[in-house]
This record gives structure tokens, C-alpha cells and sequence, in this order.
């Protein structure tokens, strides 16, 4: 049935009918026939932020924990250019994140209006795709086909601009009619494009010479990212392992994509990897990466990155082959089909001797910590209250690696943070999003007294919203990781990293809701299990030692052969 | 010295695909040698021209970057004599 409807009317329809039924925003000027419509279509939720950053990150946590987009929506002018970093940080970990932003009237734009900004210029490098959109008739083709982009292929953000007059203009609106030109312009595609260098001309070609690279191989290692959380290719990877005994490497947003306790499970690669992990690639004959980048966090100086492998890249963006290591192989397409393919087409084998040789590389563990409020200490009673039923959200920094690399994951897709752009102040936004994505299910978000600070402003809109996420902060009085950088790499000179905290306890009672300070590991069980019970959000603070580092660590642009274990002679631990 | 290299973009006539197509190059510091757009026979669609001069690993790589773009139909990376032959649309 046609309808005539203003814009703002079917801004509100086309997210409802394309299944959104939440949205994350703060109102303002330029946006405000949309808030007025809003008022009728009580099916689309609202969740009112106390900074449009954290409107965005709520988007992402959602997006990332249903696989559907989040949705935000921000005013013109500074609502706006504060959901930068939420789109950025989207763009990089590959989140269908959808942007919707007010824009000033058309005949104002270019005339630096009130709270104009080039909302669309700004962030046309970290966007998938995005609209300013000039006529109302092509409002709702605009929603639906933002949607798709999102979330189709390789994920990631789009943004919407709406001019206010745009949202006032009206025309016949049809449910479900228009829009999603995308798959139309595919097929106009003129011809294919010879594949880059090392890319197999098919997946079935790809498949093939893979199996035949695999059977080969003596020394292969799985290297898993965010690529398999986002394919959904749990069972596909596991079939793989499993039927060839090839040991499994998880990147940091491919935790929790193979479990933890599983026999052919190694760890986190890279910057902050165990030591047996890093020694398992520099000794491999044969690495295959599904679903990463490869990035320098992972690699380390590239020169040295796995000197005698060869490399197997499985991605569905074919820029990402060959963008940051050579590869022997590339194959283009997605995680869970050529995944599937691959372990239906690979001999049964085993990698026994391999495997006896990586046990080979661990180290003990020597005492990082000292004090008994350890990190490792905590997240084991954090496993424990939960039984390891909850997501964990984690922050940017030395907790983020504590937890990454400590924390037991079992559940896919229950570990989300932010990798790519590094951002602080991720955690308590995201979680937000993640509950209400998964609203039976308990979400810890973990940030440090720095990141934490970031948006604890936060808190506010998990009373007013009732969005019972558990907040844990890890507090050492410094920006740890950098503090730590310095202690390693600038003489120890702790430039502009001490930070002070407010009373946690007072601030969580100031906001209506309980708070705890954990000082000795005694007290960690009870604590942790009250708030984990608790009915709202909680809060707890864990004092921990302040100098603690995170170990081994590989010096940036180092190899991955060269880890650092203890910290540097003259620079004191 | 690096070699020059042409890339020929199949793309939406959209101001918006045309920033996103030249921001590739900007982004990654690529030096734009020359840059031709014209307007081709099927309609709706332009083709947008650069000579590079970049070495081929990173002409290649750039190309592969223009695919993502959404609005992009084709992408043709050759070596600069090769750089006045037309896409056939």
C-alpha cells in the first residue's frame, strides 16, 4: 500500500522493515524531524547516549555481537564528527556500523550554516560507502541499500546525511519497494578482472592447490582471524584442524573463534604472543591464514615474518592478498565455503612430531605479577562467576592483552574489542550494544582507569536505558601500555602517563548503582560474584600492582624471533 | 626510478565514486602522473584514467583497492604503452 510520508517518517519505516530494532543517538538541531517522527514507531527503540562516540561504539558492539547492523544516529556539525571514531574504529575491525546524520538544509549547505560540517567528505576514507541524500524519492532506496553494503561481503560502516529539509519533504512511500541497486550493478560488471599475482583464478583451483600445499607440509600452522567470527566458520575451521592435526593460532579478533581448551589450540600471535606461539611461525613450513590481514601487530617487521612458510591466504577481500606478506597462494571468497572445501578436500593426517616440537618452544611463565590481585588471578574468578557463559568486552591496552591472552574463552564470537584502530574508551559503549544485541546473556566490559575515564559517562545511559552491563576496571594509576613502552624504549621516563581516578566506589553510588574495590585476591570470589548477580549494571574497581607489564612483548617493527620477556636491563621492573 | 603504470577505473558517474576513487591514491601517497575522465558508451558510466608512477607491486595493490569501492564496475592495471588503449564497454 502506498502511502504519503515525510522523510523522517521513512527513515523510521525503512530501519524497521529491514529488522533494525534498535538505534543508538542523541538528538540536535538538524536531525529533529526525525526525533519527532520517532515518537511513533515505539518498535524502534531508542537508547539516548551521553556522547555520540559512545552512539557509535554501542552500534559496533551490537553489529559485532548479531551479525546484524547496528544503527546510529547523531545532529549535524559535532553530533556528527563525534561518531568519527566509532566509524573508524567499524571501518578497521570490518563492522556493519550504520550512520545516520542530520544534515543542514539543502540550500544551506556549502554556506558554512550553523553546525554544518562535511560529514560525508570526512569520513568518505573511513566509510564503505556513504550518501548525502538530495531528494526525498531517494530516501528509502538509500536506507535499504546502506543496510546491505553494511553487512554484505567484507562488512563495514555507511553513512547516511540527511538534509532537515529532506526529512520534512514529502512523497508515496511503498513498504519494501526500491532500493538494493547493488546486486543490479554487479551484474552489469563489464568482464572479470584477471585476479592480482598469486591469487588462484577460482576458489575450486585455490582449494585444490591448497590441499596439495597442505599434505606437503611438515611443519603447518592455522592462523584464524575476525574473518571466521564474521563467516561464521567455527565448525568449518574445526573440521580442518581436526582432520589434518594442524595446530590453531587465533589473532586477537579471531579469539574465541577455536576454543581455548582445545588439544590443537596454541594462542594469540604477534606483539603480545606467547612465546611458543611467535616460535611456532617462525619455524613453520606452511601457514594458513583465514580471515586476517596480517597486520603489523600480528607480523612484526615483515622481513622476518616466518622465514621458511609458505603462505596460504584465505580472504574475502581480495585487496587484503598480498597487501601486507607474500603469499604463495591466494583465495579469494568466503571463510565458512572455501573453509569447508578445503577440509573436505585435504587428506587425513597428523602433526604429531610438530606438535612435540612447538610443547618444545613454551617457556615457563616467570612471575609477571606481583602482589596477589594478579590479572590472571582476577580473570580466573571472572571465568568462575560466570562459569565462562558472558562476553567480554574489552578496552585498548595492557588488560585488553591480560585478557586476551589469560582469559579462557570457550563460547565463538564472545570476545569483542577493539583491534585495527586501538581504540580506548571502546568498552563500556560496545558492551551496551552487545546486551542489547544479546539481552539473556551476561557482558563484562574490562578497561583500564584510562580508558575507563574515557566514556564513564556511560553510566548514565545504562540506568536511564536499564542496560545491566558489569564493569570491571583494572586500575594501575597509569596508561599502562604506554607507561610501559616507556619503561622499555624511553628510559624509563613516565612522560604524561600517571593518571589520577576518581573514587570508583562514590562514582558508582553517585550513579544509583553498586560499586566494589578489590584490593586482595581474598575478596575476589565474593565480590565478582555479587556484581556478576546482580540484577543492573555494577561496577568493580581491582587495584593492581602499578608497574605490572605485559610479557613477552616483541618491540615494534622487531621480529617476532626477538621477544622480550623481562624488562630491559637498566629500565628496572 | 619507478616505472609509470596506467589504471583504468570503470566507475559510476557520482561525484562521491570519483572522491572515493582518487582518495585511494591520496590516501596511500601514490603520485598521480596524469588523470583523464570521460564519459563512455554505456550510460551512467565513466572511466576515469590514471598514470601512475609507482613501481608494479604497488600499481597492483592500488588496483586491487578500487574494487572495494562500491560503484566501481571494472578496474584495468597495464603498463604505461599500454595506457592509451580504451576499455571496451
Amino acid at each position: 500500500m502506498t502511502e504519503t510520508l515525510t522523510g523522517a517518517q521513512i527513515l523510521c519505516r525503512t530501519l524497521l522493515e529491514s529488522g533494525v530494532d534498535v538505534i543508538f543517538g542523541y538528538p540536535g538541531g538538524a536531525i529533529m524531524p526525525f526525533y519527532h517522527a520517532l515518537g511513533d514507531h515505539p518498535r524502534l527503540r531508542h537508547i539516548l547516549v551521553r556522547h555520540e562516540q559512545a552512539a557509535a561504539h554501542a552500534a559496533d558492539g551490537y553489529a559485532r555481537a548479531s551479525g546484524r547492523p547496528g544503527v546510529c544516529v547523531a545532529t549535524s556539525g559535532p553530533g556528527a564528527t563525534n561518531l568519527v571514531t566509532g566509524l573508524a574504529t567499524a571501518h578497521m575491525d570490518s563492522s556493519p556500523v550504520v550512520a545516520i546524520t542530520g544534515q543542514v538544509p539543502r540550500s544551506m549547505i556549502g554556506r558554512d550554516a550553523f553546525q554544518e560540517t562535511d560529514i560525508v567528505g570526512i569520513t568518505l576514507p573511513i566509510t564503505k560507502q556513504n550518501y548525502l541524500v538530495q531528494d526525498v524519492t531517494e530516501l528509502a532506496g538509500v536506507v535499504r541499500e546502506a543496510l546491505a553494503v553494511a553487512q554484505e561481503g567484507r562488512p563495514g560502516p555507511v553513512l547516511i546525511d540527511v538534509p532537515k529539509d529532506v526529512q520534512n519533504q514529502k512523497t508515496p512511500y511503498t513498504p519494501g519497494a526500491g532500493g538494493v541497486s547493488l546486486r543490479d550493478k554487479k551484474t552489469q560488471s563489464l568482464r572479470e578482472t584477471p585476479p592480482a599475482r598469486g591469487v588462484a583464478s577460482s576458489p575450486d583451483e585455490g582449494v585444490r592447490e591448497a590441499a596439495r600445499l597442505i599434505a606437503a607440509a611438515e611443519r603447518p600452522l592455522l592462523m584464524v582471524g575476525h574473518g571466521v567470527i564474521i563467516g561464521n566458520a567455527y565448525t568449518e575451521v574445526r573440521m580442518l584442524a581436526e582432520k589434518t592435526g594442524i595446530p590453531v593460532i587465533t589473532t586477537l579478533l579471531g579469539i574465541s573463534a577455536f576454543p581455548d581448551g582445545h588439544p590443537l589450540f596454541l594462542g594469540m600471535p604477534g606483539m603480545h604472543g606467547e612465546v611458543r606461539v611467535n616460535r611456532a611461525i617462525q619455524h613453520a613450513d606452511l601457514i594458513v591464514g583465514i580471515g586476517l590481514r596480517f597486520d603489523d601487530r600480528v607480523t612484526g617487521n615483515t622481513a622476518g615474518f616466518a622465514p621458511r612458510a609458505r603462505i596460504i591466504h584465505i580472504d574475502l577481500d581480495r585487496a587484503e592478498i598480498g597487501k601486507n606478506v607474500p603469499v604463495t597462494l591466494g583465495i579469494v571468497g568466503d571463510a565458512r565455503d572455501v573453509t569447508r572445501r578445503l577440509a573436505a578436500a585435504v587428506q587425513a593426517r597428523t602433526c604429531d612430531r610438530w606438535l612435540a616440537e612447538i610443547r618444545d618452544f613454551t617457556r615457563p611463565r616467570a612471575a609477571a605479577f606481583r602482589g596477589d590481585l594478579a590479572p590472571e588471578t582476577i580473570l580466573a574468578s571472572l571465568y568462575q562467576a560466570t562459569e565462562g557463559r558472558c562476553t567480554i568486552v574489552t578496552d585498548v591496552g595492557q588488560h585488553q592483552m591480560w585478557v586476551a591472552k589469560l582469559y579462557p574463552y570457550r563460547e565463538p564470537n564472545s570476545h569483542i574489542t577493539s583491534g585495527g584502530l586501538g581504540t580506548m574508551g571502546f568498552a563500556v559503549p560496545a558492551a551496551m550494544g552487545v546486551h542489547l544485541a544479546r539481552p539473556g546473556e551476561t557482558v563484562w566490559a574490562i578497561s583500564g582507569d584510562g580508558g575507563f575515564q574515557m566514556n564513564m559517562a556511560e553510566i548514565a545511559t545504562m540506568v536511564q536505558e536499564r542496560l545491566p552491563v558489569k564493569m570491571a576496571i583494572f586500575n594501575n594509576g597509569y596508561l599502562g601500555m604506554v607507561r610501559q613502552w616507556q619503561q622499555f624504549f624511553h628510559g624509563k621516563r613516565y612522560s604524561c602517563t600517571p593518571i589520577w581516578s576518581p573514587d570508583y566506589v562514590k562514582l558508582a553510588e553517585a550513579y544509583g548503582i553498586p560499586g566494589w574495590r578489590v584490593q586482595q585476591a581474598a575478596e575476589l570470589p565474593d565480590v565478582v560474584a555479587q556484581a556478576n548477580d546482580h540484577a543492573g549494571p555494577a561496577l568493580v574497581e581491582f587495584v593492581i600492582e602499578q608497574e605490572a607489564n605485559v610479557y613477552p612483548m616483541i618491540p615494534p617493527g622487531g621480529s617476532l624471533s626477538e621477544p622480550i620477556e623481562t624488562a630491559p636491563a637498566g629500565a628496572g621492573d | 626510478m619507478p616505472a609509470s603504470h596506467s589504471v583504468a577505473v570503470l566507475l559510476d558517474d557520482a561525484l562521491l565514486t570519483l572522491n572515493r576513487a582518487v582518495g585511494v591514491l591520496r590516501r596511500r601517497n601514490v603520485p598521480i602522473e596524469r588523470l583523464a575522465l570521460r564519459p563512455t558508451a554505456t550510460a551512467g558510466v565513466s572511466q576515469l584514467t590514471f598514470i601512475l608512477k609507482a613501481d608494479a607491486a604497488t600499481a597492483d595493490r592500488v588496483a586491487q583497492q578500487f574494487h572495494k569501492i562500491v560503484g566501481v564496475r571494472d578496474v584495468v592495471l597495464a603498463a604505461t604503452e599500454e595506457s592509451t588503449r580504451e576499455v571496451q564497454s
